[in-house]
This record gives structure tokens, sequence and C-alpha cells, in this order.
């Protein structure tokens, strides 16, 4: 029999953990989300830009020493160029094809990507070897790492700054008039495919830095991506396609639910658990929990 | 039931397939028998999704779910209860055909990505529970399949045996799919997928339909998947409930071509041999060979031939085998459009009524307390001006909008009064509608169009034919008939609509603006077909903003301003009186008049 005051702060460590869990997904969360906003195109292929993120963060930490996080920016730039090179070569090519053959584009993309991983570095699991960001911290009873907190942190500032220069720029308005009305931005002026470029290429450096954050904590190995671009759909759509609070908001949602589920349920199940909601939501509320997507189009 | 076998087309085809056959049995090494067995088995598999991803257009990520079902159903009942899997793949695919049926309905209404992504995260949970439920299927570890020997367990040492029984199995899967391609149901299937309202008023049930690709599909997967677990002797989650494999098949489809029966067969024989030669060949580099070769063939199809290899290459290939002897025996079939109602029968009295119709939308009070009563065998003009809530009553009366308030009721031919509730049920009941903003099936043939209307009443092929031949005489297409819909002009496609809802067999015809936007000679024309359609003894409601062809065709106006009925009556006193006048051109258009 656990005491009381044992249930409640294992309950508390619980929901810190979800929370710093949700951080590690909203990073990863707030480029798909601004991608298909602005593009409109459900990029497949996302949780492989994670991927080769995380190889170039590690093949850097391993061959310069440099810590992840030094090597985030640099990766972002890399992944930023790789975003909108496919934007320009690859889906550019295609808006005005039936969606049904821009999901086939993007999950080759995302084929191709996994398996030129598995061929050049194999299946085996890798990992930077650094300190700073792996220490635990106690806080009264609780515990935490560093690393994740800093992870949270980033997230939330990532999200506040993307959010200002969506609201508060021409390009940030170039990229809402075209998210609402291809055709209209088009009208009044806006360059169509390279603000779709431009947008497509941050999506990407996004995840970029969510690759050198998420380093420090996981492993590196060819299906990292599936692993973590799964659960950004789910967050995606929950929040509302599209929309940048909704996928801050529901990745903190999602992690609060791994991790209580995961305890309370069962480990093996708390996934269960989350697709189940994803699929309750496209079902019955296609905008997302908070209405603010469009994900009945 | 069967293709014509003296149709180059169709001979061409099964020759080609039994090269499948006939090579391995020829070289007679292992590699090669294994090569053919997973072509067969792949072909089988995409060719069943392309039932759903190809013809209805529903872009399913998740098929290795019946897959799984199938493989795990036929190997647990080997396993635990010594049952023959020819017995337990019936099982498997009747447990499919429950899934498909709880998949399908809630995500139907779903499009494009969202729809991909509810069926990878239907593969997913699928996936974790049959983890879970590990006391039973082995969990993660998977599940060994006892070596039964014998025709029996579906395990053989031969492997021309293996061959011969996936080769059964993808000859059945392609049975079935020509067999869809060629029916009324594939008809609609397609309708669908192309414009689910303008099929749903022809009197298609675009839920069931859906639900029927569906199941058939998941049936036909889990077959394959029940001789898959038999051939591999192992069935394990990860490989059973595969995100990789469902993207696979639906890349094979896609490859060969989309929507087309010979597509998905071609595709795997293209890309498959060469994936699994380039594994071997490039095995220095490890895993992920051949997946890298899938990615990259994927992104080269959708870039340069999106619409696969059979979409692109197709026509001249026809071209070419349709050189080779026929027989055609080309099938006359006599048929008589008949049980139309006569004019006389019923004139004067009503057909259809809408009574105190009432719909809100937000604040705009769109339609206030309209009734209407359309006459047999007269042309009934709505009129009124733009923003008036025309359409929004004329949706009313097709059951594409369900009025917050007040019934609709349709006389059926055997004189009962019905209320029908949907677009499909009010067609059945003998309503056609045309749509304001035409819905032509752009891919389709004029022909084709039109036999989606007389589907309808008939499933044969051959009568729908003769049915849509007679509407294009009154609606002046004959001459188009071979035309690709989108091939037409302004007034080409508002006349299909017009046949369209014609072939229906209607004894109401709601026209949607038919004469807007044609020239003056297609309005001629068009007004000459609304009469031959009366005469024909079709009562005709028509909204119509071109003043003058109304007044010449209609035997009784309703104007309708502000959502409510302003005036009924004879088209002369209609024209002329105040209210209209004020309605159309305002208040000061009247005090400059009086003045």
């Amino acid at each position: 029999m656990r005491s009381l005051g044992a249930t409640v702060s294992i309950f508390i460590q619980l929901l810190l953990n979800g929370l710093l869990l949700g951080g590690a997904y909203a990073i990863v969360s707030i480029g798909l989300t601004l991608i298909f906003g602005v593009v409109r195109v459900v990029n497949f292929a996302h949780g492989e830009f994670l991927m080769i993120g995380m190889y170039a963060v590690w093949l850097l930490a391993q061959h310069f020493g440099l810590h992840p996080y030094v090597s985030a920016l640099l990766v972002a730039l890399l992944l930023f160029v790789l975003g909108a090179s496919m934007q320009r070569f690859i889906i550019q090519p295609l808006l005005s094809a039936d969606p049904h053959i821009q999901v086939f584009a993007t999950i080759g993309v995302s084929t191709a990507l996994l398996n030129l991983a598995l061929m050049v570095f194999g299946a085996d699991v890798r990992k930077a070897d650094v300190v700073f960001g792996t220490e635990s911290l106690m806080v009264g009873p609780l515990t935490l790492v560093s690393g994740q907190l800093i992870t949270f942190v980033v997230a939330l500032v990532v999200a506040a700054g993307m959010h200002l220069f969506l609201q508060r720029t021409y390009t940030g308005r170039a990229f809402r008039a075209l998210a609402q009305n291809r055709m209209a931005a088009a009208l009044m002026g806006v360059n169509v495919n390279s603000t779709y470029v431009l947008a497509f290429g941050i999506g990407a450096g996004l995840v970029g830095l969510a690759s050198g954050l998420l380093a420090v904590q996981y492993p590196v190995f060819p299906t990292v991506g599936q692993y973590f671009v799964l659960t950004a759909f789910v967050i995606v759509v929950l929040g509302g396609m599209g929309s940048l609070p909704g996928a801050v908001i529901g990745s903190l949602f999602i992690g609060l639910i791994d991790s209580l589920a995961g305890f309370y349920i069962g480990p093996d199940l708390k996934e269960v658990v989350y697709f189940l909601i994803f699929l309750a939501i496209l079902i019955v509320r296609p905008t997302g929990l908070f209405g603010l997507g469009r994900g009945s189009e | 039931m069967l293709p014509n076998f003296n149709n180059p087309r169709v001979y061409v085809s099964l020759l080609s397939l039994l090269i499948l056959l006939a090579l391995p049995l020829a070289v007679q090494s292992p590699f090669v028998y294994h090569l053919a067995i997973q072509v067969c088995v792949f072909a089988g598999l995409a060719a069943a999704w392309n039932i759903v991803g190809g013809f209805a257009g529903q872009l399913s990520l998740g098929h290795a779910v019946f897959y799984g079902i199938g493989s795990y159903t036929a190997g647990l009942l080997v396993a635990k209860f010594g049952i023959s899997p020819w017995i337990g793949m019936f099982v498997g695919a009747a447990l499919s055909m429950v899934a498909a049926t709880i998949i399908a309905y809630p995500t139907l209404r779903l499009r494009g990505p969202f729809f991909s992504l509810a069926t990878i995260a239907f593969l997913e949970v699928a996936r974790l529970l049959v983890i879970y439920m590990g006391s039973w299927t082995g969990g993660s570890a998977g599940l060994n399949v006892p070596l039964q020997i014998g025709l029996p367990w579906m395990i053989f040492r031969e492997k021309s045996a293996y061959l011969f029984v996936a080769f059964g199995f993808l000859v059945v899967t392609l049975w079935v799919s020509w067999l869809v391609r060629h029916s009324r149901f594939g008809f609609y299937l397609i309708a669908v997928r192309e414009r689910e309202d303008a099929a749903r008023a022809v009197g298609v049930n675009a839920v069931r339909v859906k639900i029927a690709a569906a199941v058939i599909s998941a049936a036909l997967t889990s077959f394959i998947g029940s001789f898959h677990a038999m051939y591999l002797t192992f069935v394990e989650p990860s490989a059973a409930f595969s995100l990789e494999m469902s993207i696979q098949i639906a890349m094979f489809a896609l490859i060969g071509g989309l929507g087309t029966v010979a597509g998905p067969v071609i595709g795997t024989v293209m890309v498959l041999p060469v994936a699994e030669l380039a594994r071997g060949w490039l095995s220095a580099f490890g895993n992920g060979t051949h997946g890298f070769v899938y990615g990259m063939l994927l992104v080269v199809t959708v870039l340069f031939i999106p619409r696969g290899l059979v979409g692109h290459l197709g026509k001249s290939a026809q071209r070419l085998i349709d050189r080779l002897p026929s027989r055609r025996t080309d099938v006359k079939t006599n048929t008589t459009l008949a049980q139309k109602t006569s004019p006389a029968r019923h004139q004067g009295k009503p057909v259809l009524k809408a009574e105190g119709l009432y719909k809100r939308f937000g604040g705009l009070q769109a339609t206030n307390d309209v009734s209407i009563t359309l006459h047999a065998g007269e042309i009934l003009g709505v009129i009124g001006p733009n923003g008036a809530g025309k359409t929004t009553v004329f949706n009313q009366l097709s059951g594409f909008i369900r009025p917050d308030q007040g019934t609709v009721s349709v006389l059926t031919e055997d004189g009962q009064w019905i209320t029908p509730t949907s677009p499909e049920t009010f067609a059945r009941a003998g309503v056609g509608r045309t749509f304001q903003v035409v819905q032509p099936f752009a891919g389709l043939s004029v022909m084709e169009n039109i036999m989606l209307g007389a589907f309808m009443h008939t499933s044969d092929k051959a009568q729908a034919k003769a049915i849509a031949i007679e509407v294009a005489e009154i609606t002046d297409l004959t001459t188009l008939l071979d035309t690709e819909a989108r091939g037409l002009t302004v007034g080409g496609m508002k006349r299909l609509e017009v046949a369209r809802a014609l072939a229906t067999r209607p004894r109401v015809l709601l026209l949607d603006e038919v004469l807007a936007g044609l020239n003056p000679s297609d309005v001629v024309r068009a007004i000459e077909m609304i009469r031959r359609i009366r005469d024909a003894g079709v009562s005709v409601l028509m909204i119509e903003h071109l003043m003058q062809a109304t007044m010449a065709l209609s035997d009784r106006i309703i104007v309708i301003h502000l959502g409510r009925v302003l005036k009924e009556g004879q088209p002369a006193d209609v024209v002329n009186d105040p209210e209209v006048i004020q309605a159309y051109l305002g208040k000061g258009y009247v005090h400059a008049q009086a003045a």
C-alpha cells in the first residue's frame, strides 16, 4: 500500500513528465503544422527530416565534437535547404495535381530517405555522447532531466516567435493569406511559388532545430522519425490542422496522455489510447479539439 | 459474368498473365519461383486495394490491416484448433469484412490525406492490440504456423504447388476486379469518386457504395493474407500489420495505373522483380536497397507519369492489340423505355408539393414559409432577384438541404404521396435535377455520363446504353456520345446535365439555370429541348434568370424574394406586377415610372 503522499507525488511527477514530453512533441509538430497550414500538403516525410537531422547532429558530435545544441542551428540551415528543395522540385510541379498524388510524392520521399539511412548507417542505434543536457535535477521530491526542460522552453519560445512572425511581418501575413486562399493571395501580389518554398523550408528548418534538441535525449536510428511523426500527426490533427497554438496545446495534451496512460493503463496501450483519440477527433470533430483547424476540407 | 474471350484485349491479357505461370515452370529455379509467387501475392493485393484506392478513389494506407487479419486468423486457427486454412481464410475474410465496415463507415466523409491518416491510425491500433494480446497471438515474437504438409494445410514441399495456388488467388482477385469495373457498381464507384453530389442526384447511395467497395476489397486482401501466412509459415505483427507493406501495395497500383484492372498487375510485375534483384545485387550496401528503389520510383512516377503506365501508354497498347483478330459478336438488345407516365393521365394534378418550408443559415432566413405545388405536365418557372433564395428552395426540393420546418412530398408512380429525405431517395421517387454549376463526370464519355442516370432503373449495361441513346436524341447530344465530357461546350455540358437527369426517367425534372451563360443559338436549342421534355410527359420546374425565355416557356411563374413567395400566377400577370418590378429594380425605379 502506497501512502497518500507517495501517490500524490507520483501523480505530480507524471504530470511533469507528460508536460516535458509534450515540449519535445511540440518542437516536432510546429514545423509539420506550418507546412500543412500554408502549403496544404501533408508532409509524410517530416519524420525522415527529423531522422536526417539527428544523424547530422550525431555526425557533427562524433567528428567535430560539437554539442547538439550548437549543431542544431547548422542542422536547421541544412534542413531548410532540404525542405525548400523538396517544395521546389517535387511539390511545386504537383500543386494542381490530385491530393492523392501529393500524398504519394511525400510518401515516396519518406520511403527513399528512410531506406537511404538504412543503407548508409545500418539499423544500429546511435547516440551522441554528451553531458550537458542529460543531468538529473531534483526539485523537492520531483526529478527531471535538464535537456527536457531546455527542449520545453525552446519549444514554447519558438512557437511564440513563429506566432509573432505570422501576425506581424509581411511574409507572415503572406503565409496566412496563402493558407486561406491561394488564388486571392496571388491576385494581391503574393508570389505563390517562392512563398511556398520559404514556408516549406522554415517548416523543415524547425524540425532541424528539433533534431538538435532531441538528439541529447534520444538515440538515432533509421525509423526514429516514424516514431515521432505518427505522434506529430495525431497532435496536428488534434490541435486543428495548420494551427500553431493548437499544435502546442495538442502536444502537451498528448504528452500528458502518454505519461498518464503509460503508468495507469500500461505502456503497451498508451499509443492505442492516443490513436483512438486521434480517430475520434478526425471523425467527430475534423477541425480539431479546439476548433482551430480546417481538417474537414 | 465473364469477359468476352474472343476480344483481343481479353485474350492478350490472359495469355500475358499465363507467362507468370509458364516462366518459372520452364526455368525451375527456386529464386524465380519465389519471385513469381511474390508477384502473384502482391499483384493480387494491389488489385484488391485498387477497388478502394483506384475505383473509389480513397487512398487507404492501412490496407495491411486486412492482410494481417487474414494471416492471423488462418494461422491461429491452424495452430490452436487444427482447422484447415482453406476454411480459416473464409473466417478471416468474414472478420475483415466486419473490420472494413467498422473502419469505412466513420471515415467515409474524410477526404484525401485525412482518410489516409485515419487508415494508418487503424492499422497502428490493430498492430498494437495484436502485440498486447500476446498470450494467444504470440505477441511481437510472432506466430509459427505448424508445418503440416499437404493440400488441406496449404503447405507444400514443391514451390510449384505454391505458385499454382498463388496464381489462383490472383486470377480470382482480377476476375472480381474486372466484374466491378464492368458493372453498374463500378460506374457508381467512379461517379462517387468524381462528383459525389452529381452521383447522389442520379440515385446513387454514396455511403453504401463506398462501404461495399471497402468490404469487397478487404475480403480479397484477407484471402491473400491467409495464403501468404501459409507460404511464409510465420506471422509477426510488425510484418503483417506494416505501414511499409500498405504503402507498397498502393504504390504498385499507382505505378501501373489507378482505377484500371490491369494496372496493379503491370505495376507489380514491373517494380517488384527490379527491387528484389536490386536487393540481391546491391546487398553490399546492406538493407534498405529495395526500399530506396521503391521510394525513388514512387517520386519519379508521380512527377512524370501520375496516371501510371496504363494511364499513359494504355491507349496506344490497346490500339496495337485491337489489330489482332477478333470475333466480335455484337449483342443487340431490344429495349423499350416504356412505362412513361402518359401526359393525359395525371394532367393538371399535383405531382410535387412543398409545404411551409423554412431554412435558416446563421442569421440569414434563406427560406421563409415557401409553399410550391407543381402540377403534372406543366412548366413552372421560378424567378427572383440574385440572392432571393431560389437555389436554397431548389436544394430542399431535391433533398440536398433538409428544411428546418415543412415538408416536400412527391407523388409516386402508383399514386402514393411520399416524403423522401435524401438526394438519392428523391431521385428514386422520380425527381431528377440538374446543377447550376455543371457537374459532369469529366473523365467519362457523354454516353457513360448518361448511362449513370439510366443505371437507376436497370443494372444491365446494354439496356443502359439504349436508354442513353434515346435520351441523347431528346437532348441533342447524339453526335457527341463518344466525346469525353470535359471536351463539351458550356451549352453541351448544360444539355448533358439534363440528359443525365432524364435518363433516370423522372416524372418531375428540376432545372437549375440551364439557360444561363448560353449563346443565343444554344438558348433556342435548349428551349426546344425543354418543350420536348414536357411533351414526353415530364413535369418541369425551372429556375431561370433569362426573363424572356422563362416567360415564353412557363405555364405558370412563381416569384421568390427575400426567401418568400412574392407572387404566383400567369407569366403576363406576374411580369407587370408592381411588387415584382420593385423587387427586381428597386423602389426608385417604381417612383421614377410613376413620376
